[in-house]
């Protein structure tokens, strides 16, 4: 009996591995050696192509400090994630509850309709925005002519910035929505009873009742929305390429500029390396404050 | 009391449609442009006199010199995000099951290697990854197989089959099933809402994604439709009517095919939250 036991574990650990197979073979070889070798890789000089590699231990990453686009990518990332994690959890709690109050029968497809800027492109939304603001189109036209406005939307440093916040928002708001809807629903109707009874209603309820009971889906958004902040690449790259003056930069742009435009690819290494010791620590002092704030109501 | 209620609801519908709108319309605008003619472009908001010289021009009719390349694109995006998606799904099922249901010895590795993963991100691989796919520059292989595997996936797995309760298994390996058998015949039908939202999110994922296949797939006749959208509409010049027909193009198969299965999104959200 006991043989016959272990045979059957046997196969399932052969089975196991089987089926691990794939996922280990592709953690070795596009993880685990290009992992240690961007560690190494920060510590050349080595311009992508060419031969000559020359150890220059840890001088990427004191050049880093003196770097304009460095710093700019290092406090963009911050502006950047300020207003787009204020304003998707603004206008996703916003459409969640304006949802939430639609009959049923619609609720389910008015939803989906908002989900969709999330499901675009970033290259198709940069087609449209890169036209539809463009010196000859409508909208300038119709500013130009009615308020004698002549803004140059993406080469004005107070309006690029504006613009790719807005994209971003745009895109993740509807998405965030869901979540925060799902929360929403998930209340029981207990509580919302409770709550009636105690003649909370409007203004008072969402703030004494619904948004401490959605607070860990609230948290959950908070993490995701972080996380994109950091990840803006597409929108700078095709509308602004960074400028004007490195006002619309990002980490992903500069690493991709230094390590595959300029060359530069064991300093584009150090950056990366730099960039995620930052996103590492910012995420760990969301989840902190996140979670004091769910300990203080209960979760 | 009632009339209050009354006035809510229309200022709930009245706020609901404006957002609505402001959602809705870059969407329409694309449209718009797309079918209008080529003087009118960016000129118009309700399109007088429609026309399909933007698509035309996409497929060769219309005087580009080399059309078949946007049809090639819109292949290329396709073999690259369908296999792309299959691959993450099976990869995430065949894990997902054996962690929580097989018992194997190489649970706890493969668990910590997984969390050791998500702990980095993937932007300080991308020159060593470049490195080593190089040499499959400009081939399908080379755009799928660096970024097939979503460790996202992986755990969305994982978590539904613990939500699954071990008998399920259990009856199906007393009746004497192989533990592929029941992969294939119950662990698969099983997480059709998962293996749904994974897919779908895999799928739009690749399909938009820009950085990597710019990289790896630069040769004209290799670009993605989202990669060539983005060197053709960069310099100065390009005609405005093809780059929104091209958006439309990008943009439509993937939200038709998120409606088609939206009904299995609201399982999926309430899913991720736990």
């Amino acid at each position: 009996m006991k043989k016959k036991k272990n045979a059957f574990a046997r196969r399932r650990d052969l089975i196991g591995w089987v089926l691990n197979a794939p996922y280990l073979l592709y953690s070795l070889v596009f993880f685990l050696i290009p992992l240690i070798w961007a560690f190494w890789l920060s510590m050349m000089d080595w311009n992508l192509m060419s031969d000559d590699r020359i150890f220059v231990g840890l001088r990427n990453f004191t050049d880093l400090f003196t770097d304009n686009k460095v710093q700019a990518a290092f406090v963009n990332s911050y502006r950047y994630l300020v207003p787009i994690v204020l304003l998707c959890f603004l206008f996703g709690l916003i459409i969640a509850l304006l949802v939430s109050k639609l009959p049923d029968k619609i609720k389910g497809f008015v939803a989906v309709l908002f989900f969709i800027p999330y499901l675009t492109s970033g290259v198709a939304t940069s087609v449209v925005v890169k036209y539809f603001f463009n010196y000859n189109s409508i909208f300038n036209e119709f500013l130009r002519e009615h308020f004698g406005l002549n803004i140059n939307w993406l080469t004005d440093e107070r309006y690029a910035f504006g613009i790719m916040v807005g994209i971003v928002v745009w895109k993740m708001a509807g998405y965030y929505a869901l979540f925060i809807l799902s929360g929403i629903e998930g209340i029981g109707t207990d509580v919302n009873e409770a709550a009636a009874l105690d003649g909370s209603t409007g203004f008072h309820k969402l703030i004494h009742v619904t948004l401490p009971m959605i607070l860990p889906t609230l948290t959950t958004v908070l993490v995701l929305a972080t996380g994109l902040a950091f990840g803006i690449f597409t929108e700078p790259y095709l509308l602004t390429g960074g400028g004007p003056n490195l006002s619309t930069t990002s980490w992903q742009l500069e690493i991709y500029n230094t390590s595959f435009t300029r060359f530069q690819s064991g300093y584009g290494a150090a950056m990366a390396i730099v960039s995620a010791v930052q996103i590492f620590i910012t995420l760990r002092i969301v989840n902190f404050v996140a979670d004091k704030l769910n300990e203080r109501f209960g979760f | 009391m009632k009339k209050k209620t009354r006035a809510f609801n229309i200022f709930v519908i009245a706020v609901t449609l404006v957002l609505l709108v402001i959602s809705l319309f870059p969407f329409y605008y694309m449209v718009v442009q797309s079918f209008t003619a080529w003087d009118t472009v960016d000129k118009t908001l309700v399109p007088t006199n429609l026309t399909l010289r933007s698509y035309e021009y996409l497929i060769g009719r219309g005087g580009a010199t080399n059309s078949m390349m946007w049809v090639r694109a819109l292949l290329n995006s396709l073999l690259v995000a369908f296999p792309t998606a299959v691959i993450s799904v099976a990869i995430g099922l065949a894990i997902g099951y054996s962690l929580s249901k097989l018992g194997f010895s190489g649970e706890k590795l493969i668990m910590n290697s997984l969390l050791f993963q998500m702990f980095f991100p993937t932007i300080i691989l991308l020159v060593p990854r470049y490195m080593i796919a190089k040499g499959m520059a400009n081939t399908y292989p080379g755009m799928i197989l660096p970024l097939c595997i979503s460790i996202w996936a992986i755990f969305m797995y994982i978590n539904y089959f613990k939500t699954i309760p071990n008998e399920v298994f259990e009856a199906a390996r007393i009746d004497g099933a192989s533990d592929l058998t029941i992969l294939w015949k119950i662990a698969f039908p099983v997480t059709k809402s998962v293996t749904t939202i994974v897919f779908l999110s895999i799928f739009m994922q690749r399909w938009s994604e820009l950085m990597w296949d710019m990289l790896i797939a630069p040769d004209i006749n290799m670009q993605t439709l989202n990669v060539l959208i983005s060197t053709q509409f960069k310099p100065m010049g390009a005609f405005p009517g093809p780059m929104y027909a091209a958006s439309v193009i990008l943009t439509m198969p993937i939200i038709l095919l998120f409606l088609r299965f939206s009904k299995y999104f609201k399982e999926g959200i309430s899913f991720m939250l736990k």
